[in-house]
């Protein structure tokens, strides 16, 4: 893409090839030729305050990325075996399947349990990236809108459902694209800290 | 040229080092020397005091956390006026605002003088700030930041017939505004309107 400001404005003049008629003209001396204006109010303090805000996610972020991803981890491998333990008896003679029902519902409780306070985890952490986290920018935003509406879709799905495996599946969806939005909130940071300079094309010179 | 923008001040190298190292001291110093430039520019773009303040911080807080992207082949100040022209475009398709009219008009040429070289410096404001967003943006681009249609059109994601339209349409606008016999209300959007991503 050609970026204008790869050059001197100084010394380039990009209206060479777009000569521009003496009405026009005019009309950009006219416009130039607008007082300049200023905010109502000095707006340093909250700029200074919103820089030490960031700076303090930021440190933060990077202190749970790592356990974040740890516990993106640990889910994934935990999830199959939750999974064998959640899943009805099918095998097990008559006369000692109801305590061992019994036992494997009440794991698949705890696991539930488990598997809404972690949500809830998840849900708190990317309410607070989303509040005090960097901005997102148009393609961002728009894969945070439909991030969020399949958690919504999960939610009816969830207010819905019946069955303990099912729940439970739907709990860790949930979780998962929690997970996703996070590290969405996250990558104007990765962006800032990882990215080569010349790489964003929008900004680089 | 002279711009009222602003933006052609010189930063001082240590200064703009100062700044890649994080220092909030160098910050402020910038953020105050380009404060009102920014905000100029932010509110002739998005044509909203309160939409300017947001873009002003957005993008100078872009300029803090991205510092270390500026490698100095072009002057700071045009690396932070691209900032804020960015942000500024940004806001106006995220809140919407950007609404690109269709006027039910023909762009026959106009040999009546130019009304601007006579309007004062508010009334020429009043009419700037009643073109629609698109066409406001795009008249400011072209005559005071000094970018082609070619520029334009990629800034907005559009063609280059776009910028030129919105071009001529804001400059026929104008015309309208200004000149005292037309004041009586000019009738815009009578076709429709269409939405930007």
């Amino acid at each position: 893409m050609h970026d204008r400001l790869d050059h001197d404005p100084m010394k380039y003049d990009p209206r060479k090839d777009d000569p521009r008629d003496p009405d026009e003209t005019s009309l950009g001396a006219a416009l130039r030729a607008l007082p300049a204006g200023a905010p109502a109010r000095d707006l340093w303090p909250e700029m200074a305050a919103r820089v030490r805000r960031r700076g303090a996610v930021r440190k933060a972020v990077w202190f749970t990325l790592p356990a974040a991803f740890a516990a993106g981890i640990a889910l994934t491998f935990a999830w199959p075996q939750f999974h064998r333990h959640a899943a009805p008896p099918t095998l097990i003679p008559v006369a000692t399947q109801t305590p061992s029902h019994a036992a494997t519902v009440t794991a698949a409780k705890n696991d539930l349990g488990a598997l809404q306070a972690s949500s809830q985890q998840w849900q708190a952490w990317v309410q607070k990236l989303d509040r005090d986290g960097a901005p997102l920018d148009g393609r961002q935003l728009t894969q945070a809108v439909a991030l969020q509406d399949r958690i919504g879709l999960v939610d009816l799905q969830l207010s819905a459902a019946r069955n303990p495996s099912t729940t439970a599946d739907l709990w860790q969806q949930r979780i998962t694209l929690l997970q996703q939005l996070g590290l969405l909130h996250l990558q104007p940071y990765l962006v800032a800290t990882q990215r080569p300079a010349n790489s964003d094309h929008l900004i680089s010179m | 040229m002279d711009t009222p923008t602003n933006f052609q001040q010189t930063v001082e190298p240590d200064l703009v080092a100062r700044l890649q190292r994080g220092e909030l001291a160098a910050f402020e110093l910038i953020y105050r020397r380009f404060e009102r430039a920014a905000w100029t520019l932010a509110l002739r773009l998005t044509g909203r005091a309160d939409v300017a303040q947001e873009v002003l911080q957005d993008a100078m807080l872009k300029a803090f956390e991205r510092a270390r992207q500026y490698r100095g082949e072009a002057p700071f100040a045009a690396w932070l006026r691209k900032l804020v022209v960015n942000e500024a475009l940004m806001q106006l398709r995220h809140d919407r605002l950007h609404v690109i009219e269709v006027f039910d008009d023909t762009l026959a040429v106009d040999e009546s003088p130019a009304p601007w070289m006579h309007a004062d410096a508010a009334t020429l404001e009043r009419a700037l700030h009643r073109l629609p967003d698109a066409a406001r943006a795009v008249l400011w681009l072209y005559h005071v930041e000094g970018y082609n249609h070619v520029e334009i059109a990629e800034q907005f994601g559009r063609s280059v017939s776009f910028s030129k339209s919105q071009l001529a349409r804001a400059t026929k606008r104008m015309r309208e505004l200004l000149q005292p016999q037309l004041q009586v209300e000019v009738t815009p959007c009578t076709i429709g309107s269409t939405t930007t991503p």
